[in-house]
């Protein structure tokens, strides 16, 4: 990736970052976009691995800073979501934005997972209503945002070549 | 190369075992002990991001805010509104009350639902929520307490078709307020708000009706009981009948605004309706039977007080004669009913004064 990808990149990133914490917020959908995890594989997919799992890790302390939610959950869960989405990166950057939009959607839903459970340390009703049926539609939202923003940053994002 | 990527992989391998590591450790540190570290971060590199998230909360707040208010002002506008057909409703059912309680008997209270069809310019029937099982005959008068508004056409038993008064077949006998005029009212054929309107037909040409005259139905016929209003009139009509007048006459009732009706049974019609729509004939007889009670009463009155001034004419000739007589000396007993009798019977048996005795 050269720096000019780089300087987009990081750009892009950001502007995902601060959509998370302006425009979600003003949303306030029940199952909402999740404009970090995009941001997450925007980034993860143009860095070797462990980067995008240090990347990973530092976006998910930061989601955990400003959330309620039990700290470093998010850290944990990100950390190995950016490492998968870099070490998977053929296949998510293929030109198909349908399976674009799976693997956001599989992002997304493994975070959910792998947060809550972290989070939430006991298996009651509601840590199940949550995993299948809000956290697969907050996948969902998050996908269909996240193709949009594929299709629409295609022309200026490259993917780093193997 | 080969060596190269080895340990790249072992690197990025580290690298999330680090990561995990450090997350896990973040998991389960107590909260006096991770507190500090979140707060630090929201005070430094997270600040800009915790600003931004407040300020989009405000401006959400801020818009939940005013969708309540504006939801709250719907709500009240929309509570007006129907506060408005709820009082329009009520005033109608009040009125619906008030001529059953005046009817009393001999009425099945229905719902009249519209059934124009679309085609159609002018509703000329509806479907009534009462039938044969209620009590509903073909033919029963229709009612409102503006007044007569069609006619059953058809009685099923759970609902009933009446025809309106717009109707090409509805004929009802009618007469003027004082009776001085009869004739059958038709509808009125016209076009837009004139197809409402009614015609008299067949009025005596030596009769002429005043714009205003109230018309009633006059029990001529059979279908309909006297009394019941059926519209004002409008103007005379010119035809080619030279015997007889032709009036239009404006309807009581709108069916529009029909929703609630009574169906008079056919007992009803065939005992009447009395006075329950003011019919003018009715009232010009309460009226002259008022007068002549009140001529009564001040002729009783007048009676009354000649009585009494004769009685007080009379006392005051005994109290004379009375002080007369005690001046001559002649006892004078107390005038009682008794005396007065005993008095009468002795002048009865007493020969005249005048007339000189046999000798």
């Amino acid at each position: 990736m050269n720096w000019a990808g780089a300087v987009r990149t990081t750009l892009v990133c950001a502007i995902l970052i601060v959509l998370h914490y302006t425009l979600r917020p003003l949303l306030a959908w029940r199952a909402s976009i999740d404009f970090l995890i995009v941001a997450l594989l925007l980034g993860s997919v143009r860095l070797r691995p462990g980067a995008a799992a240090v990347y990973g890790f530092l976006l998910g302390l930061v989601a955990d800073s400003i959330a309620v939610s039990p700290f470093g959950a998010a850290a944990l869960s990100m950390s190995v979501v950016g490492f998968g989405a870099s070490w998977l990166k053929a296949v998510f950057f293929a030109d198909n934005l349908a399976l674009n939009g799976f693997f956001l959607f599989l992002a997304k839903w493994v975070f959910d997972l792998i947060f809550l459970i972290v989070g939430h340390r006991a298996i009651d009703p509601e840590l199940a209503m949550q995993i299948f049926v809000w956290s697969p539609l907050a996948a969902a939202v998050t996908a269909v945002a996240g193709v949009i923003v594929l299709a629409l940053l295609k022309p200026l994002m490259e993917v780093r070549s193997t | 190369m080969a060596t190269a990527a080895r340990y790249g992989s072992r690197v990025d391998a580290g690298l999330l075992a680090g990561c995990v590591v450090l997350s896990l450790i973040a998991v389960v540190l107590k909260d006096e002990d991770r507190e500090p570290i979140a707060s630090a971060l929201r005070r430094s590199v997270v600040a800009p991001l915790v600003g931004l998230q407040r300020g989009a909360e405000r401006w959400r707040s801020a818009w939940v805010a005013s969708e309540q208010r504006q939801l709250a002002s719907d709500s009240v506008a929309i509570r007006g509104i129907k506060e408005h057909a709820l009082q329009v409703e009520n005033d109608q059912l009040r009125k619906i009350v008030g001529l059953g309680s005046r009817l009393e008997w001999g009425f099945i209270p229905a719902e009249a639902v519209h059934s124009a069809a679309p085609s159609e310019d002018v509703v000329t029937n509806m479907t009534l929520t009462a039938g044969s099982v209620a009590g509903v005959q073909r033919y029963n008068p229709v009612v409102a307490p503006e007044g007569l508004v069609g006619v059953v056409q058809t009685a099923d038993p759970t609902m009933s078709v009446a025809i309106l008064y717009t109707s090409p077949d509805f004929r009802a006998s009618a007469m003027s307020a004082d009776a001085s005029a009869f004739g059958i009212v038709y509808p009125h054929t016209g076009r837009g708000s004139a197809a409402y309107m009614l015609e008299l037909r067949g009025v005596p040409t030596r009769v002429q009706l005043k714009p205003g005259t109230q018309i009633f139905t006059s029990g001529l016929g059979g279908t309909f009981p006297r009394g019941i209003a059926i519209g004002s009139v409008v103007s005379e009509l010119k035809t080619t009948e030279p015997w007889t007048r032709t009036y239009l006459l404006r309807p009581s009732v709108s069916p529009s605004h029909v929703t609630t009706v009574l169906v008079l049974t056919a007992q009803r019609v065939t005992q009447g309706t009395g006075n329950v729509w003011g019919a003018a004939v009715n009232v010009d007889s309460a009226t002259r039977r008022i007068i002549a009670a009140n001529d009564s009463i001040a002729r009783q009155a007048t009676l009354l007080e000649a009585q009494a001034r004769r009685a007080v004419l009379d006392s005051v000739r005994r109290a004379t004669i009375d002080s007369v007589r005690r001046s001559l000396g002649v006892i004078v007993a107390p005038v009682t009913p008794e005396s007065t009798a005993v008095r009468a019977r002795l002048d009865s048996t007493r020969p005249d004064t005048t007339r000189k005795p046999p000798t």
